[in-house]
């Protein structure tokens, strides 16, 4: 739903834009439920690498995944700015592990440019296209593919 | 007769979750409204303890909060209770529905059968009840093809040429079983641990009930007829489980896995754990059981709480053998603390040495799933705790180690372990393997007598008893201050509830206990209750081939005596110590 919207309208798209090292990315505010620091991780032995643990969330089980791990960056360091942006996919909560929350960019769709094929170290599936902001590019994540098991 | 088990797990790897409905997500169901009723008058309870919890906080009086609490406790138990019932459906349709299966299949197959169905009003959960159906319909169409034989082989038995199948369902010991009687011709012993006989192929019956968390006995003579019960939990999302520890990190051990626990103290590592080649097995009752280490299966490193500073360090003894203390001290401190050589002790719940001798013991659960039996070793053995099962995310199904994450009381996150996908990750080889190895090359060289295993324990100084292993629920050691004394009976708080403890000497000619610090506890279960017997160490158990002598020691709640290791050992009847403490409950 929230794509189809993306790619109709020509409005205000806000995006919730995050540091995992020194990038900077980006998620469409529509697509994130909650913003956490619940670091309650319980670690799952013989899970893929980039699966940080599951956590609590009121209840439900939520898994966590180390964002900049998934992206082929270095694994977020720990850090008292980390924080879980929880989103939801296929009937479940997934939790994206990052480095530090940044500011919300309001950006048009047609803002978005493509990404190139490889930016830095980062697969391009995973990139839905880039942002340009006055002082750095914004990475806009494609989350069906980063949700992909 | 074969008994399976396995943990509730569907074979997709995920547990069998009423929560994860998202393929019928817009199922409804019948719910009574006085059920309704209940849930409400609850809901208002819950906010009135709530209030009073809120208020006792903020005023800081401890006394208004534990009351409050204890209310929530009561309120929870209740609701869960009730919500649970919501779910709960009659098995009568279920039922139902084998009547034209069996009448429809007699004509196809020439035979003339009676089918009888008891237990129709008998309920189970919604997801339970929907997936016994096939398996159910299987077994009774087996019964059809295979079980009952045609009028003129049962005539010439001298049987009545109409062939009976009795279908009944009914609830015991907190689970429902649904028997399968027919009065046909019967299995070979051998047919049935093949789990196939006359073409009648089991093993996937067998995998279906197991993979609800069930269990699927068959008794069978040949030539008389066949039962076959199916013992099924009342529902899936909660199962009690053995709570254990690895590292930083607790794993849940779903009680129907659970055989019992075993601490080896390092004194006895040497004698008791040996190697086969690179597999550490532990030596029970004279079996050899394959050993596992779960930090080794799982990657983590082991953790042992230095008493002295309160602190958990990194445990760096690789081998099991390895873990000999060199230290004189430590041995001793181990010897004294431990009762020698106990089975089945549960670590002792209210003092503060819960912990302690954990890195002076290896701590064992002997676990048991489908044909796999074997000892898995953790750091530490915490309670047993019901616990809510929560399927794990999808990114986490190939994780096939867990069957499932539960909540802690403190909100933190544990893992399920799935016992049997762990012995087929370390390459055990199942029970019946080895047994079929042993008894090829026992086979030949004598018959052994059958022997009972029993628990053997102290009254006074030198008054010994035992009592058979299988009527024994746990064994605890509580702080004799812990004991309440309410008008003649003794009692102790104990898991949420109340135990009622006895002694010997309140039945039998025997000395009373002498009060010590610590009381060692027995819990038996006697029909739907638990009696607690307070006992004296060292507890222990042995295998024995059973010569009561009846008559030298004949008296209430004994029922006879024998010579076991050298001392005149008394037998207990548990039925009728009960009885005598507790006439009303029998």
């Amino acid at each position: 739903m929230t794509e189809n919207t993306m790619e109709t309208s020509s409005a205000d798209n806000a995006f919730s834009t995050f540091h995992l090292g020194t990038s900077l990315f980006g998620i469409n505010i529509l697509e994130i439920q909650e913003i956490n620091k619940n670091f309650e991780i319980t670690q799952v032995p013989h899970a893929s690498d980039y699966i940080k643990g599951i956590i609590n969330l009121r209840g439900q089980i939520v898994t966590i995944i180390d964002l900049g791990r998934k992206l082929g960056l270095n694994p977020v360091q720990k850090n008292k700015d980390n924080k879980n942006i929880i989103v939801h996919s296929e009937n479940e909560h997934i939790g994206l592990l990052v480095d530090a929350i940044h500011d919300v960019v309001h950006a048009k769709i047609h803002d978005i440019e493509t990404a190139p094929s490889n930016i830095g170290e980062i697969k391009g599936k995973y990139l839905q296209g880039v942002l340009k902001n006055k002082k750095q590019l914004i990475g806009i994540l494609n989350m069906t593919e980063i949700l992909k098991d | 007769m074969t008994q399976t088990n396995a943990m509730a797990q569907t074979s997709n790897g995920t547990i069998n979750e009423p929560e994860d409905t998202s393929d019928k997500g817009n199922a409804s169901i019948r719910v009574h409204v006085r059920l309704l009723d209940t849930l409400m008058t609850l809901a208002g309870e819950l906010v009135l303890s709530r209030n009073q919890l809120l208020q006792g906080v903020a005023s800081g009086n401890v006394r208004a909060t534990e009351v409050s609490s204890q209310r929530i406790d009561m309120i929870t138990s209740a609701l869960q209770e009730t919500i649970m019932r919501t779910r709960m459906q009659p098995m009568a349709d279920m039922l139902n529905k084998l009547n034209p299966v069996v009448m429809d299949l007699s004509q196809q197959v020439g035979k003339s059968i009676a089918l009888v169905i008891e237990g129709n009003e008998v309920e189970l959960d919604k997801t339970i009840l929907e997936s016994i159906h096939d398996p159910v319909t299987q077994l009774v169409r087996n019964c059809v093809d295979h079980g009952i034989e045609t009028p003129g082989e049962r005539e010439s038995t001298g049987k009545k040429a109409m062939g009976n199948i009795r279908v009944r369902a009914f609830h015991d010991a907190g689970q429902v079983n649904i028997l399968i009687s027919d009065d046909g011709n019967g299995l070979d012993p051998l047919e049935i641990t093949g789990a196939s006989g006359q073409g009648v192929d089991m093993t996937g019956v067998v995998a279906h009930i197991e993979s609800l968390g069930g269990i699927l006995e068959i008794d069978s003579q040949k030539g008389v007829g066949t039962d076959i019960t199916i013992k099924l939990p009342l529902t899936l999302a909660i199962i009690p489980s053995q709570i254990t520890c690895v590292g930083r990190e607790r794993y849940a051990v779903p009680q129907v896995n659970l055989d019992e626990l075993l601490r080896i103290p390092l004194d006895q590592v040497k004698e008791r754990i040996e190697k086969v080649g690179d597999a550490d097995v532990v030596r029970l009752r004279g079996e050899l059981l394959p050993l596992l280490d779960l930090s080794q299966m799982l990657g983590i490193e082991k953790r042992y709480v230095d008493l002295t500073k309160g602190t958990a360090l990194p445990d760096r003894r690789k081998n099991i053998a390895d873990r000999r203390s060199k230290r004189h001290s430590l041995d001793r401190e181990a010897a004294i603390e431990m009762v020698p050589d106990s089975v089945s002790k549960m670590p002792d719940r209210a003092s503060k040495d819960r912990r302690s001798g954990t890195r002076n013991a290896i701590n064992i659960a002997v676990v048991s799933a489908g044909a796999y039996t074997y000892g898995l070793i953790v750091d530490q053995l915490q309670d047993s705790e019901e616990i809510v099962v929560k399927p794990m995310g999808r990114h986490l199904k190939r994780s096939t180690a867990f069957a499932g994450a539960t909540i802690m009381g403190d909100g933190k996150v544990a893992l399920i372990l799935d016992i049997a996908n762990l012995a087929q990750m370390a390459g055990l080889s199942t029970m019946p393997e080895v047994k079929q190895l042993t008894t090829a090359s026992e086979a030949s060289v004598h018959h052994e007598e059958p022997k009972t295993a029993l628990l053997t324990f102290k009254n006074s100084e030198n008054e010994y008893f035992a009592v058979p292993l299988d009527s024994v629920e746990r064994i605890e050691r509580i702080q004799t201050a812990a004991i309440e004394q309410i008008g003649e009976r003794k009692v102790v708080q104990y898991r949420g509830g109340t135990l009622s403890l006895c002694q010997l000497s309140q039945a039998a000619d025997v000395k009373p206990l002498t009060p010590k610090e610590h009381q060692e506890i027995v819990v038996f279960k006697v029909r739907d209750r638990e009696l607690g017997l307070m006992v004296n160490p060292p507890v222990d158990t042995i295998a024995v081939c059973l010569k009561i002598d009846k008559k030298t020691f004949c008296q209430p709640a004994i029922k006879g005596s024998m010579i076991i290791n050298d001392h005149t050992t008394l037998m207990i009847d548990v039925l009728e110590l009960a009885s005598v403490i507790h006439p009303e409950w029998v």
